[in-house]
């Protein structure tokens, strides 16, 4: 599959990911955001751990500058006409992804990350946010127990 | 713009690194020993031991998994160490996993309120306004020049390796609010500075734990805890140890030196 470009974001700097499993043969670019290391002041320190990671992902394009536009610019010399990659929560995600679409008319295909435990809807309704118990009492036995069918 | 992805070693890696993010390496230039990257990931998730994590990990010197920068940036998931620890700790990894809960947790309220983590989630327990607390962090905080050796050593430490123990950013976190009177804000975005596992989840939703305003009371000690948990290192170099020392004192004592104006009582015990 020539047309996907996957992008790699700093929520998960895996070799393992979803995007680059499901898509082994794609080219696979990651963007340090100008924008987020001024608004964060982040220090060299973090810059040189989450390269050290990028180092470790085969094959990697590493950027800097403008997430969409540096984006863009990959898929267009690699000829890739869609974006895959995998779930963040920030919300500046959801808006580069939005712009890219609007943009450069590059459809961005999210793909899930495992939970950090599998629930089904009558326990994700009985999750309540206001403080850690309301949340965690619910699922503690389902999150202490191992799931079979990863146990091998 | 395309950055280099071929490097021989480490220094090399730096080097450059200073050159092309000159911005980060004016403001602070110091690179930390702890490696990035999946194979040091799993390294350090072969070596935690669960039961000797769930005695010990109050302590500064504790068995605790160094894992947070990891997880913050996905090089492994939380769903995969829950996995790893589980099996080799069974009912023994119980308190391991529940610290995990925590991250999935504010992550959730985080997929919930997104930018408003950096807004109170609730008022404040301590008496106080919000606008009888300081914007901006003291330079002496953010330089280690306080004169108070635990605090400096917690500054020195974030400055220096990006990280610091859970208990130690909880006593930072007290100090900076509620003995400086600091809003919870200004010290948020200097531990994201810093921090390796910088997460806004965990991390603001922490200091607003720590600030009361997603919490019933304010978190603060007294020198007895600090002590106890750090063997006394910090306390025994201390010139203020019996100058001043802000910290010895009684929980009650230090309600009432902290928090006159609090309705209720916000005691620890
Ligand atoms: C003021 C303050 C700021 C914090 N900022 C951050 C932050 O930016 N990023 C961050 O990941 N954690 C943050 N924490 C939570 C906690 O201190 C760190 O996750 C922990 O100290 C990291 O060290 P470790 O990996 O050795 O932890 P361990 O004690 O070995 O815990 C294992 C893992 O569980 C998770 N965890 C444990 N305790 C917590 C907690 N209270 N909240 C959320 N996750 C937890 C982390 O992913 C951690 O890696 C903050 C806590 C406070 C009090």
């Amino acid at each position: 599959m020539k047309d996907v470009l996957i992008w790699i974001h700093g929520d998960c700097l895996n070799p393992h990911s979803p995007a680059l499993l499901a898509h082994p043969d794609a080219p696979r670019v990651f963007v340090f955001d100008e924008e987020v290391l001024a608004h964060y002041r982040l220090s060299l320190k973090r810059i040189a751990f989450m390269y050290e990671c990028l180092l470790e992902i085969p094959r990697v394009e590493i950027r800097k500058g403008q997430v969409v536009a540096e984006l863009a610019e990959a898929a267009r010399e690699q000829g890739c006409t869609r974006i895959v990659t995998v779930e963040s929560i920030a919300p500046r995600f959801a808006q580069l992804r939005a712009k890219l679409q609007r943009e450069h008319n590059l459809p961005v295909e999210v793909l899930p990350l495992e939970p950090f435990a599998e629930l089904s809807q009558t326990e994700q309704a009985r999750i309540e946010l206001k403080r850690f118990s309301r949340y965690w009492n619910p699922i503690k036995a389902k999150a202490l127990a191992l799931n079979q069918s990863f146990d091998w | 713009m395309k950055l280099k992805t071929v490097f021989n070693h480490r220094d090399e890696l730096i080097a450059y690194l200073r050159e092309t993010f000159p911005d980060a390496a004016a403001r602070s230039p110091e690179i930390a020993d702890t490696r990035g990257g999946r194979k040091a990931a799993e390294a350090a998730l072969a070596q935690i031991k669960p039961e000797r994590y769930a005695a010990t990990r109050n302590h500064l010197k504790g068995a605790v998994t160094r894992l947070a920068a990891y997880l913050r940036h996905g090089v492994l998931t939380l769903a995969e160490a829950r996995r790893a620890v589980l099996q080799r700790g069974g009912v023994k990894a119980e308190k391991l996993v529940t610290e995990f809960a925590w991250r999935d947790y504010w992550q959730r309220v985080y997929a919930q309120i997104g930018d408003g983590i950096w807004k109170d989630r609730e008022s404040l327990k301590t008496g106080w306004r919000p606008t009888d607390y300081a914007e901006k962090l003291p330079d002496d905080i953010a330089q280690g020049t306080t004169g108070l050796r635990c605090m400096d050593g917690f500054a020195d430490e974030l400055r220096q390796t990006g990280y610091l123990h859970n208990h130690a950013r909880m006593w930072l976190a007290a100090y900076v609010i509620h003995w400086r009177r600091v809003r919870w804000q200004a010290g948020a975005a200097w531990f994201l500075e810093h921090l390796l596992d910088g997460d806004p989840a965990s991390n603001n939703l922490s200091w607003q734990w720590v600030a009361s305003t997603f919490a019933v009371k304010p978190y603060y000690f007294n020198r007895d805890n600090l002590e106890q948990f750090t063997d006394g290192v910090y306390c025994r170099a201390c010139q203020r140890y019996r100058n001043g020392c802000p910290f010895e004192a009684t929980y009650d004592e230090l309600q009432t030196r902290l928090f006159p104006r609090a309705s209720e009582r916000v005691s620890n015990r």
